[in-house]
């Protein structure tokens, strides 16, 4: 089914379906821990965000899987400058999601095979995944194509005084 | 409200609250409702000697050297564990094991009684579900099979299937599964008596919790298309789009399936709009009247079938739903046709899966069950579409559809024909009523106290 699904560059049209998106993400993340509870930002907000990293091209690359003219999917990548180490330059995927009925079909290695093959015109050869520790689907889909952790980041509310 | 459903309702309150001032009463005098006793013959002390040391030491070694002559050579074969943990009885919530015990000594008593099942209630105090499934799996070597009973769900999904999973015994969730047998018998003859077929019916399934997603799943292998099922819970019509879906993945991945699976035509919105064009609805729901609206079952299709099985006040008196075009209504209650009852189902179904020995449940042997007790119904009609309890027969006849079809699906540690194993459940079912009707006779069992009126 995956097969009449193509992957493109995210384009200014797809952006409301996309805030959608983002949005079921960011609530399947609270559903894993709390520390990330959804603000719900305004629309307009998150528009703008989304427009302007459209617009950014050398610095994030957005791509959407396309059913029907429908986006289904999204992948975004951040590039990253890595002065102090080698490869100089590192993609990392901070926005990945794909809607419930087309998932099981291989669609979100569509997405990361379409993304690597972006990085690979840019001859980006780094790539890694920020997602939530206890995000255990993440964790098994990124294990499950090869990625290991590489930093950890850790956090806490500070108590109110 | 229709003044006659009005006084029926107050008189069924009333009606309630008198069985419970009686079970309390009789429960303070009997102080428990089953009993053990020895069913070989002691005819001196020294008999003990063959049932007890040294002679047993034999049958144990017998055992040690092949495990499964436990169910030949002792009562494994016919003692079923009814198992919970107390954290949904009836409709009293989490009230712990301890307080459990009452209504599943109640449940032993329908399983021996309907079943001539050894049925022994044991609600376990336990911290989580895993810990549930580790009790379960130590209990399994005295027992022919486990009933699950009064769990809460999504957990009871969970514990059923992994113990189904890891177990060689039949492991069955009642809530679930047989709630979903006696609803498919249900609606396979409630679709003979209006002409339909199942797999040409728009379905709507109202409440979705443990009893309904069974039943989804059920009524699917019975041939229901998948898309043509709608699911309605108390956010409403469930669809793959709606926003709540990567919760529901989570936190009740059985219910997450059937949202990815049902509803091809992507209804939304309230359950009203699940109705419009449906031709059954299935409602395991908030209690009525006024949950399902009349005009909802008027914008059903031509010779609607309307379950409304809450109790004890049903979603939609049935007299509502007929005036509003309903051709067959049933209801959880006894007092009203069609009751749909799970003790049709699983006093049958365990006396077959312990005839045959089982080593598991499935849904194909749910099936055979659903299609036996809807072809116990001689002519099904509008105001008969499943047995009575009444009708004992129905219990041989649905654990010889058990045991058969377990055997041909390699599910069986013993086999025989369809006649076979009616024969042997009919007489072990008919010789345990007699045997209790001679001790009610002779009063070995006691007259209840106060003349035992229930009026």
């Amino acid at each position: 089914m995956s097969d009449e699904i193509e992957v493109r560059k995210m384009k200014d049209s797809d952006v409301g379906q996309v805030i959608d998106m983002m949005h079921r993400l960011k609530r399947l993340n609270q559903e894993f821990d709390p520390t990330f509870q959804v603000s719900d930002p305004p629309v307009e907000e998150v528009r703008e965000s989304l427009n302007e990293a459209i617009r950014q091209e050398k610095k994030h690359i957005l791509l959407v899987a396309d059913a029907g003219g429908k986006a289904v999917g999204i992948v975004k990548a951040d590039i990253h400058d890595r002065i102090y180490y080698l490869p100089r330059q590192d993609a990392r995927i901070t926005e990945f999601y794909v809607m419930p009925e087309f998932r099981r079909r291989m669609l979100g290695r569509k997405l990361i095979s379409e993304l690597y093959r972006e990085l690979k015109k840019r001859n980006i050869t780094m790539v890694s995944a920020e997602f939530p520790s206890s995000n255990l689907i993440a964790l098994g889909f990124y294990r499950g194509l090869g990625y290991r952790n590489i930093v950890s980041v850790y956090g806490r509310h500070l108590e109110e005084s | 409200m229709l003044d006659q459903e009005k006084e029926g309702k107050e008189s069924e309150t009333q009606r309630t609250d008198r069985f419970k001032k009686l079970a309390l009463r009789y429960s303070r005098h009997f102080k428990g409702k089953i009993n053990t006793i020895p069913k070989v013959p002691i005819r001196e002390l020294n008999d003990f000697s063959i049932w007890y040391t040294p002679g047993v030491a034999a049958v144990s070694l017998e055992i040690a050297r092949e495990r499964d002559l436990s169910f030949e050579l002792t009562g494994r074969w016919n003692s079923a564990a009814i198992l919970t943990d107390g954290t949904r009885v009836l409709g009293l919530g989490n009230v712990g094991p301890e307080a459990a015990m009452a209504v599943m000594e109640g449940k032993a008593l329908i399983f021996n009684y309907l079943g001539a099942v050894n049925a022994i209630p044991i609600p376990v105090r336990v911290s989580d579900r895993d810990q549930f499934i580790s009790v379960a799996q130590s209990l399994e070597p005295s027992f022919g099979g486990f009933n699950l009973e009064d769990i809460e769900s999504p957990k009871c999904f969970y514990i059923q299937e992994k113990l189904q999973q890891s177990l060689t015994i039949p492991a069955w969730h009642d809530d679930q599964l047989g709630t979903a047998c006696i609803t498919l018998a249900g609606v396979i003859n409630s679709l003979r008596v209006v002409g339909k077929k199942i797999s040409d019916s728009r379905i709507v399934l109202m409440g979705s919790g443990a009893a309904n997603i069974a039943t989804a799943r059920l009524i699917i292998a019975a041939g229901a298309k998948a898309g043509n099922i709608l699911m309605v819970d108390s956010n409403g019509v469930i669809d793959s789009e709606r926003k709540d879906l990567d919760s529901m993945m989570i936190n009740n991945p059985w219910k997450y399936e059937l949202a990815l699976s049902t509803n091809s035509e992507r209804v939304k919105g309230e359950a009203v709009n699940a109705f419009r064009g449906s031709d059954v609805v299935l409602s395991a729901s908030r209690q009525g009247p006024g949950t399902i609206k009349e005009e909802w079952v008027s914008s059903m299709n031509r010779d609607a079938i309307v379950f409304a099985l809450a109790n004890p006040v049903p979603e939609i008196w049935p007299r509502q739903a007929t005036d509003a075009g309903a051709a067959v209504v049933a209801t959880g209650r006894s007092d009203f046709p069609n009751q749909i009852n799970n003790s049709l189902v699983f006093p049958g179904v365990f006396r077959g899966a312990l005839d045959a020995r089982a080593t598991g449940v499935s849904i194909d042997i749910m099936l055979a069950a659903s299609m036996q007790i809807a072809d116990f119904v001689r002519e099904p009609g509008p105001e008969k579409i499943v047995p009575t309890m009444e009708e004992w027969e129905l219990y041989p006849s649905v654990a010889s559809a058990v045991a058969s079809r377990a055997s041909e699906l390699g599910m069986a540690r013993k086999h025989g024909s369809r006649e076979s194993f009616y024969k042997s459940a009919h007489e072990l079912i008919e010789e345990n009523r007699n045997m209790y009707r001679r001790m009610l006779e002779e009063k070995y069992i006691k007259n209840l106290p106060g003349g035992g009126e229930n009026e």
